[in-house]
């Protein structure tokens, strides 16, 4: 069994690079002092808008870069509702995943009678979101959070508002580089991983990256080993199922989840999340 | 005036559809009249909804009770599942034990994340959250191991020992509605769960135990939707498997936000959602239009109400 | 820098307060002027406006320039390390690694002539003391023309009082204006040039020379009310909590400037004594709950009859089914008295019950308590208000940086109050 494990090691790194992408701009935007329930619907339109594009101008680049734009469109919303009129950022996020849920699938359903999605995509032949999800992002967000002014008042802005002013603008700043992380994570996954767009095919990686954020004690390098060991257990399954022990699959799959609550409790030393994390 | 609100934002949702559904080349007339046919239209189309409206109300009133005394409580999808498993295995000794057996068991699943936030201040927002994922694996060992099925065929389970008359969920859940304004509106318990929502600080003052209050929420909370997993196990599904929760415990949000949190409203909102999620379905039936936009339709919903409270805080 | 006529209100249409009465105020360069009065006398919010913080209701501030403020609450974000701190101060974008800002906010404090060590620390580990300083240093960072500081040696020791006093006569001979507001008479004679005390949000006197008494006199100013003989039993000893002792029959009151520990006093009394009545502090925020009628607000403790407690107490209400937050400050306090009062309990708390009150509240909330030590029950008032206090008790206690003075008579009390409350003595 080691060694269907080894093999699959490679495999569970690819396949976690979404949920890691997720895990880095969720990071970013926590620290400015919000929680965004949303980002599950945020990769999930960025799924979809990444192969509207991709199939519509059959290039690979220009399907990254729709991604992008559909993730960005919902971090508007999610920002107008939560920054601008202050609503209540859980019931907000809430809501931004049944919004995305339902178009979605809406929007997928029409246009599969317009035989879009039943084309190829268009595939990458080399993997440049790998490198740049598991090493340059890590290195470009610690460097930015920690090392520029603007990521220090980013920072600020989710400890103590008050010190700085306008909390809006990094708010939304943040929200901006989760969107971009988010709209990468949501295209790969379609274009790369899966071979197109089906309904519901983030599969709660999102509230999986809100809980590795967590775990990662808001922080660039835990963000990195929490979807690891994920990554791993998930791989884990596989290993597994292929020695026709399908019983623990479910609760190896709850694993993670329970590791998490026994985070949240302060187990494993204190958990201290940004201060006006929510407010 | 809350009522009116809630009435734009239903609207709201509604005209959204339609025009989503003129965006992509669908006659809004025709796309109105089959989600109205299709869900109160017919005897048949009504009885669904009817059934559809039953877990929405009890998982709504599951999320009136917690928000109202200010806890997030968005773990109704687990207690849900809790509860139905709870129901299934106390079957054998007739159908009202199974029901308390549900109610107590959503109570136990909401209660962990309360004494996760008393003992350790772990945010019920994400416990509860991280609850449900776990409830749903729960479920998925459970219906594929321990608790499946004796023909081994699909990963579900056997038919529960006991069952509930078909209509018997929605006597129970309007009753549970009336219990639960009296409950908050009629009871000293409820005026001190109320006082804690409103201002913590001043229920203090007041001589409320605002601790031991929001405990006491979090369990009501729980023991509404475990209810409602319990009437769907033994009302409609009779076994259980993979999706059974489905998005009832999600949707007792939007249930509750349209109701403007008060018990009584959520029998009218379960059935606005009820009759949604129904319709939606004879829309993908017939129109071949995905039955998520009933999703999309809370979504809106939601959005809308949000957008009013903001309007009117900022007056 | 100039202020003249300004005026500032505060609250709503039914429930205001002036804050800033007509003031008018001169600061020359180099100078070191203190500003002291009670709670609630106005500096805080006049000085805001100086600085542009608020905007005045009506005067005007001239010849502005920089201001640096250094606030009685910190601004600082207790996670980021002190260097971290000070680079918020700057505009500008930059890249910068964590080397680079210890540097130069080591030269930024050194420039300052304050002592703190240790720029990589975060601001949570440093002492209460160390924090007041990093707030200083980021208002002089700025090289303000006017310095404002806000109660700076409430948590200071001696030793790091003097340096700030050093600091403070460094910068005045470099021409800075500095503004020092406090209710410390001591160090305030020790520091300032010109003293300017305020009460009831105007200014009360203007002096380049005085006693702590003159001033100390000038803050809490009426001559104290006369009373006769008092020929009260005291009843039995029901509570005693430090050097505090409560008996039936007689209302005891807590006096100080406000901050001293009355709120974490009041909070201690309400944990220990679940049974007794407590009247919050903070009418607004911990008083009724808005949201629900009068008659719920009533019932949390039980009381029923909420028409019958309405024409009781003239509650000005259109009916117990109103919402509480319709009603006016004087008459919330009254739904709150009732709450806690009609079930006659033996012990009863009130903080401040008459703060921001007019005159007939402030005599209802009075007449009631002196009902209540009539038929039995001991009450401890703590209040700010001294009228109120001299009416009402049988003894007194002065709190002054959370400790408690001795039980006094109110003969006692009178001629040692002043200085009490100053911490002159």
């Amino acid at each position: 069994m080691l060694d269907a494990l080894v093999d699959v090691i490679p495999l569970a790194i690819v396949a976690a690079t979404p949920l890691l992408l997720a895990v880095q701009g969720e990071l970013v935007v926590q620290r400015s002092g919000i929680i965004n329930l949303g980002i599950e619907g945020m990769m999930l339109v960025a799924a979809m808008t990444a192969v509207l594009a991709a199939q519509t101008t059959k290039s690979v680049l220009l399907g990254f870069a729709g991604g992008i734009g559909g993730a960005l469109l919902i971090a508007l919303l999610f920002g107008v509702f939560v920054i601008a009129l202050k609503t209540d950022q859980i019931v907000t996020g809430t809501a931004i995943n049944f919004l995305a849920i339902g178009a979605t699938s809406f929007v997928y359903r029409e246009l599969q009678q317009g035989a879009i999605f039943v084309q190829a995509v268009p595939r990458p032949r080399v993997d440049y979101v790998l490198p740049l999800a598991w090493i340059a992002f890590p290195i470009i967000l610690a460097l930015f959070l920690w090392n520029t002014s603007l990521g220090l008042r980013l920072r600020a802005s989710g400890e103590n508002p008050e010190a700085v002013a306008p909390v809006a603008r990094y708010r939304a700043i943040a929200l901006m580089i989760e969107a971009l992380l988010a709209g990468i994570g949501g295209a790969y996954l379609a274009l790369v991983l899966s071979s197109g767009f089906a309904e519901n095919m983030t599969a709660g990686r999102g509230f999986i990256a809100l809980a590795i954020v967590i775990f990662g004690r808001w922080k660039l390098k835990g963000a990195l080993l929490g979807t690891a060991i994920f990554g791993l257990a998930a791989a884990l399954q596989y290993a597994l199922q292929a020695s026709a022990r399908g019983v623990p699959y479910h609760l190896l799959l709850a694993f993670p989840y329970l590791v998490t609550l026994l985070i949240l409790c302060g187990v494993a030393g204190k958990v201290r999340a940004p201060e006006s994390l929510g407010r | 005036m809350p009522a009116l609100r809630g009435v734009l934002a239903a609207l709201a949702a509604i005209l959204l559809l339609a025009l989503s559904g003129a965006a992509f080349g669908h006659s809004p007339r025709e796309l109105l009249s089959i989600l109205f046919s299709g869900s109160v239209g017919s005897a048949f189309a009504f009885q669904n909804t009817l059934l559809k409206s039953v877990p929405l109300l009890l998982t709504g009133l599951s999320v009136v009770l917690a928000f109202r005394a200010g806890v997030w409580n968005i773990g109704g999808e687990g207690q849900f599942i809790v509860g139905a498993l709870a129901a299934l295995l106390a079957s054998r000794y007739g159908a009202v034990a199974a029901l308390l057996a549900a109610m107590l068991a959503g109570a136990a699943w909401s209660s962990l994340a309360s004494l996760m936030r008393l003992w350790r201040n772990a945010p019920e927002v994400l416990t509860t959250i991280l609850l449900n994922f776990i409830a749903i694996h729960l479920l998925g060992w459970c219906v594929n191991g321990p608790l499946r099925e004796q023909a081994a065929m699909y990963p579900q389970t056997d038919l529960a020992a006991a069952s509930l008359p078909r209509y018997a969920g929605v006597v129970i859940a309007v009753v549970a509605g009336v219990v639960a304004w009296w409950l908050l509106y009629r009871t000293k318990e409820g005026l001190r769960l109320r006082a804690t929502g409103f201002n913590s600080s001043a229920a203090e003052w007041a001589g409320v135990n605002v601790r031991a209050q929001l405990a006491r929420a979090m369990a009501i909370s729980g023991a509404a939707a475990g209810l409602a997993g319990g009437i769907e196990l033994l009302g409609v599904t009779h076994r259980l498997f993979e999706r059974f929760a489905s998005g009832y415990g999600y949707s007792g949000i939007a249930v509750a936000l349209l109701a403007q949190l008060h018990p009584l409203a959520t029998l009218a909102s379960s059935f606005f959602f009820g009759a949604l999620v129904t319709g939606a379905g004879e829309l993908q039936r017939t129109a071949n239009i995905s039955s998520a936009v009933a999703v999309f339709g809370q979504a809106v919903v939601i959005l809308v109400l949000l957008g009013f409270e903001h309007a009117r805080r900022a007056r | 820098m100039r202020l003249t006529r300004i005026t500032k209100t505060f609250g709503t249409h039914s429930n205001s307060t002036r804050a800033v009465d007509d003031v008018s105020l001169d600061l020359e360069r180099g100078e070191i002027l203190a500003l002291v009065g009670e709670n609630g006398a106005g500096k805080t919010t006049l000085m805001r406006i100086a600085a542009g913080e608020l905007a005045a209701d009506s005067g005007a501030v001239e010849d502005r320039g920089a201001v640096g403020f250094v606030h009685q609450h910190f601004l600082l974000v207790p996670e980021l390390t002190i260097a971290e701190n000070l680079a918020l101060i700057d505009p500008r974008f930059r890249f910068a690694t964590r080397r680079t800002l210890e540097r130069e906010a080591a030269a930024v404090i050194a420039s300052s002539g304050i002592e703190l060590r240790d720029v990589s620390r975060r601001v949570a580990e440093l002492s209460v003391g160390e924090k007041s300083k990093l707030e200083l240093i980021k208002a002089i960072a700025r090289r303000p023309s006017t310095l404002i500081l806000d109660e700076p040696t409430s948590v200071l020791t001696p030793h790091e009082s003097d340096e700030l006093f050093r600091v403070m006569r460094t910068l005045a001979a470099g021409g800075t204006s500095i503004v020092f507001i406090s209710h410390k008479l001591p160090e305030v004679l020790a520091v300032a040039q010109r003293v300017v005390v305020m009460r009831g949000g105007r200014i009360a006197l203007e002096t380049r020379s005085a006693t702590a008494q003159d001033l100390a006199l000038a803050m809490t100013q009426s001559p104290l009310p006369a009373h006769g003989e008092r020929v009260r039993v005291r009843g039995a000893l029901i509570l005693e909590h430090a050097n505090l002792q409560l008996h039936a029959h007689e209302t005891v009151a807590i006096i100080g400037v406000a901050g001293n520990g009355q709120s974490e006093l009041a909070r201690t009394l309400r944990d220990r004594l679940p049974h007794a009545a407590h009247i919050p502090e903070d009418r607004t925020r911990d008083g009724v709950i808005a949201q629900m009628t009068i008659a719920e607000n009533l019932a949390l403790r039980d009381v029923k009859n909420a028409d019958e407690i309405i024409q009781r107490y003239s509650i000005r209400a259109h009916g117990p089914r109103r919402p509480a937050g319709d009603l006016s400050g004087g008459n919330q306090q009254k739904v709150v008295l009732a709450r806690e009062l009609d079930a006659h309990p033996p012990v009863i708390v009130a903080a401040e019950p008459t703060r921001g009150l007019d005159l007939d509240a402030t005599a209802f909330v009075h007449a009631r308590l002196r009902d209540a030590t009539a038929s039995g029950a001991a009450v401890l008032l703590i209040t700010s208000d001294l009228d109120e206090a001299f009416a009402l008790a049988d003894a007194m206690h002065v709190i002054y940086r959370g400790k408690l003075s001795e039980r006094m008579t109110p003969e006692e009390a009178s001629s040692r109050l002043a200085n009490l409350m100053a911490g002159v003595e």
